[in-house]
């Protein structure tokens, strides 16, 4: 299974993975600098940005003069109808971006392992449940999930994660059940299991282990595509209130002036793009460190 | 004498992953036109990497030096390779395995046409006429063959039609790669069979690669033994396998049953080194019986022992 | 034929099976959620009559039943096309939905016709190319295309054009339409416009089509750039490319006909799938250009908590992932002769 050629087991082994494509992939540099640059926003947004208040999506009491300014020394993102500065609010974002695509990402990942894992180790009736379970949400995109809970709840921090969290974890679930079943199937553990470990050992110590690798990987580049996602869902006014400090609703907050102010929803955009692509580039790149069959050098040798 | 292929100092590597292994190391033969020439060795010692560069088909990381003419026409110059004009022109190739190497996604007739388009810009119905010829010289009924995708023939069936389309390209030397490796033993014999009648009929110079000495026998004028990336040993078939210069050839020829003869089977312990060890002597020091103390830090070179004999081995 | 009868009444059931998930999903969002699932299911309904409403509502859903009966109910209701008056548009739900659906549908036709294609295209010639520069950049160009938030990007490709004159806005030009004459029969304009001969109307609608149809594009394109060159890439080196590549068969046939043949399948199934989600994007999308289309659909629903047309669109995009789903491995069947359904 060339998934699981070249895996590592523990923290050092992706170190060190890590290091290996730090030093041989110019885009996994360009990559982890972009979202080295994203949490640092995520971590210092609000002390460094300008004008915090606005970052929060406070109107400023002098909003009339300052309302709808293009880039200038003062305002480098230029202003929103409402007078509030946009890098701050684009600084401030940074936060509950990170903290939006971390929570999906990880409780999704969870929740898809377990469940993937346990189809495969138990099989029969458990398996058929969960494999049927996990196509109903793969049939259920985040969008009109959020559509359903946004009617349903109102708007919120609550909507927007959970109903990322339902369309994504199908996804963790069936890529460990194909690398768990890929396991079950190997020798040591079935030996194992013949020789009377108890199956939350097996479970842990064996078919965990193998599984998690290539499924961390995969969720590097998710965090980029959950980013887009939940800016959609925020942007459509599904998710977050209308002044939330997030990059899809100052995206939004600019829709209507797009052709007189374009910088209030441009800039916030540009961060969303740059963030997603981080993710995507430096999963991709580890993918490939991972498979030495991919790191070939090539020439059109005919 | 004109040569169909002559190698001199030629090695091949392969680039993996940060460091470069060399499979064949400083290999000088030549085959002569119209000849039928074996390459034994295990699996390992660099001969399907020789088949390979003969064939034009190294892959994108391959690494080359030392010369290599194939057709009177330099292929292989250094780590400069071109083989433009002499893919299916002038060598032509025999796959290992059948199975993979026919397309999946095309029927055995689209096959024959994009061979025969490429080289002589054939119509498809043109290419199919002359694919039934080969067909039928490969021993199969075309009818059966030319609308059937690869994975709807059987194993034997597959490689007649691969032989078929090496054939079809017209090309006068043919480079086989342990083409019965991957076959039944009743159809190893009938294959090997074909490849002697096609060899003979149209008059075909055969490089034929192989493990099997006892086939190598069987099929062949002359032979060169490899290990280990060196050629180690070669001559005509008959006398080599009959009086065994290189001790690893001796050790090939005792291992294999011979029909007819009673003597015990001999089996040599040890494995070849693997290609990344560093190794300054001969590279079968280790599981040698006779080995002298020069073995251990210097390569011997190869010795012409006769007329038609070159060894390299430092008893010589 | 690849295909048997059989495969296609299983995957049909199947796709009834997970169709009937998902209604259930929804029911339980309706019940689940606090607050009293009449009020919800009649759309908030305020003033005189409000009280009528819910009792409709109450009796609609058969709140008075054991659970199990509710979802039969439910799913009954759902499955036959039968989910009542959408209280947006005062018209029933499923009726609303596919006059909408053949605008959206048309844009991401449009998208794929753009992206697949070109992406493809973009991903063969970074393949032939491993490891090298113009590999890394078409790659990057990939991942960055695919991740591009689609909303911003319409918005982007919108202000540019109002900017150089040409608003992009809506479907088709009303004045134009209503001069000419002009008919929706399928709801797909520029076939509509196609069959009436109404060359005026057939470039206004094309040339409001491509932008948002660019943007939407983005994704697609990304995807099978990255997607067809790992799979050409691996497909040239494969033994029957070297074999070829032996007998002597010209490069140009060895990449298309051989080493892009192989990739075609996987291709047809991953762009299937991308296809199914791609309709949120165009959903999206139609909203920044002024569309109407399922995404005004998912706008009119929240404004005005029309809790029907919501569960129609579930139902509707999750029917289209299980319709798209089963054609893209149909069509692989069809292309790769090794696979049989």
């Amino acid at each position: 299974m060339s998934a699981l050629r070249g895996r590592f087991n523990s923290a050092a082994g992706f170190l060190d993975l890590a290091r290996r494509a730090w030093r041989r992939s110019t885009r996994f540099r360009v990559g982890s600098l972009l979202v080295a640059a994203m949490v640092a926003m995520a971590v210092l947004g609000p002390y460094v940005a300008p004008y915090p208040s606005d970052g929060w999506g406070l109107v400023p009491r002098n909003a009339a003069e300052r309302a709808g300014k293009p880039p200038c020394l003062e305002f480098p993102f230029g202003t929103d109808n409402l007078g509030r500065d946009v890098l701050s609010r684009v600084l401030v974002g940074a936060r509950l971006a990170l903290l939006q695509i971390a929570l999906v990402v990880s409780v999704s990942l969870a929740l898809g392992l377990f469940v993937g894992v346990c189809a495969a180790y138990y099989r029969g009736p458990v398996e058929a449940l969960l494999n049927y379970a996990a196509e109903v949400f793969l049939a259920l995109p985040a969008m009109v999930i959020a559509l359903a809970l946004r009617l349903a709840l109102g708007q919120g921090f609550h909507v927007v994660v959970t109903s990322l969290i339902l369309s994504w974890w199908p996804w963790y679930a069936r890529s460990s059940y194909v690398y768990a079943r890929a396991v079950v199937e190997m020798e040591y553990v079935l030996l194992a299991r013949l020789a009377g470990v108890p199956d939350r050992t097996v479970l842990l110590r064996h078919v965990v282990v193998n599984v998690l690798p290539p499924v961390l990987v995969q969720a590097i580049t998710d965090l980029g595509s959950v980013l887009l996602e939940a800016s959609a869902i925020n942007f459509l006014g599904l998710g977050l209130p209308p002044d939330a400090p997030d990059w899809g609703i100052v995206v939004q907050n600019g829709f209507k002036y797009i052709v007189s102010m374009p910088w209030v929803s441009m800039f916030p955009g540009a961060f969303i793009l740059a963030t997603a692509l981080g993710f995507s580039l430096v999963g991709d790149s580890l993918r490939e460190e991972m498979d030495p069959k991919m790191r070939r050098r090539w020439k059109l040798w005919f | 004498m004109v040569l169909a292929v002559e190698a001199k100092e030629l090695s091949v590597g392969y680039e993996e992953s940060d460091e470069l292994l060399w499979a064949v190391r400083e290999v000088s033969f030549e085959v002569r036109e119209g000849e039928a020439f074996c390459i034994v060795g295990e699996s390992g010692s660099g001969k399907s990497t020789v088949a390979s560069a003969i064939a034009g088909i190294l892959p994108p990381h391959g690494v080359t030096d030392g010369e290599l003419r194939v057709g009177g026409r330099v292929v292989v110059r250094g780590n400069e390779r071109d083989y433009e004009g002499v893919r299916g022109r002038l060598v032509t190739y025999v796959p290992q395995s059948p199975g993979a190497s026919l397309n999946p996604y095309l029927e055995i007739g689209d096959q024959f046409y994009y061979v025969l388009s490429s080289l002589y810009g054939l119509s498809r119905r043109e290419a199919v006429e002359k694919a039934r010829a080969y067909l039928r010289m490969a021993g199969l009924e075309p009818d059966a063959v030319l609308d059937r995708y690869p994975h709807e023939l059987s194993g034997g069936m597959q490689q007649r039609a691969a032989i078929a389309l090496a054939l079809s390209t017209g090309a006068r030397i043919l480079v086989a790669d342990e083409p019965t490796s991957s076959l039944d033993a009743h159809l190893r014999l009938q294959i090997v069979e074909l490849l002697k009648r096609l060899r003979a009929e149209a008059g075909l110079t055969l490089i034929f690669i192989t493990h099997d000495m006892l086939l190598a026998g069987a099929l062949s004028e002359r032979v060169a033994v490899m290990y280990a990336g060196r050629l180690v040993e070669l001559g005509p078939t008959r006398e080599v396998l009959r009086k065994p210069l290189h001790p690893y050839t001796s050790m090939l020829i005792e291992s294999v049953p011979v029909l007819g003869v009673k003597r015990p089977l001999k089996a040599y312990t040890g494995e070849p080194p693997s290609p990344g060890e560093p190794s300054g002597g001969c590279p079968f020091y280790e599981r040698c019986p006779f080995r002298l103390e020069v073995c251990a830090s210097e390569n011997p070179p190869a010795k012409e022992v006769g007329e038609s004999r070159r060894v390299a081995c430092w008893l010589f | 034929m690849p295909l048997s009868l059989n495969y296609l009444v299983k995957r049909l059931l199947w796709s009834v099976a997970v169709l009937v998930g998902v209604v259930v999903f929804s029911y339980v969002v309706i019940i689940l959620s606090p607050g009293d699932p009449a009020v919800k299911w009649a759309g908030n309904p305020r003033g005189p009559g409000a009280a009528k409403a819910v009792e409709e509502a109450r009796r609609e859903l058969g709140l008075d039943l054991p659970l199990h009966l509710q979802v039969l109910n439910f799913l009954k209701m759902v499955l036959t096309g039968d989910l009542g008056y959408s209280i947006a548009y005062r018209q029933p739900v499923f009726a609303v939905l596919t006059r909408n659906l053949a605008a959206t549908l048309e844009l991401l036709f449009a998208a794929y016709l753009i992206g697949v294609p070109l992406g493809s295209l973009l991903g063969v010639a970074a393949a032939m190319r491993r490891g090298g520069s113009v590999d890394g950049l078409l790659q990057t160009l990939g991942l960055a295309l695919a991740s591009t938030p689609t909303f911003w990007l319409g918005m982007a490709v919108f202000a540019v054009l109002f900017s150089a004159g040409f608003p992009a806005y809506g479907r088709v030009s009303t004045g134009l339409a209503l001069a000419t004459g002009f008919q929706a029969i399928t709801g797909f304009y520029l076939l509509d416009a196609l069959l009436q001969l109404n060359a005026p109307v057939f470039f206004d609608a094309l040339a409001r089509l491509l932008p948002p149809a660019l943007a939407v594009a983005a994704y697609p394109t990304g995807l099978c750039l990255r997607l067809s060159r790992a799979l050409v890439a691996d497909a040239l080196l494969e033994e029957y490319v070297r074999a070829a590549v032996a007998w002597g068969v010209k490069r140009r046939v060895v990449v298309w006909k051989y080493a892009f043949r192989a990739a075609l399948p996987g291709l047809v199934q991953v762009a299937g799938t991308a296809f199914a989600y791609s309709l949120i994007d165009a959903m999206v999308v139609e909203y920044v250009f002024g569309r109407e289309g399922l995404g005004r659909l998912l706008f009119d629903a929240i404004a005005f908590s029309d809790f029907k047309l919501a569960v129609g669109l579930l139902v509707l995009v999750a029917a289209f992932y299980l319709a798209v789903n089963t054609l893209a491995d149909v069509a692989q069947a069809l292309i790769d002769p090794r696979v049989r359904l």
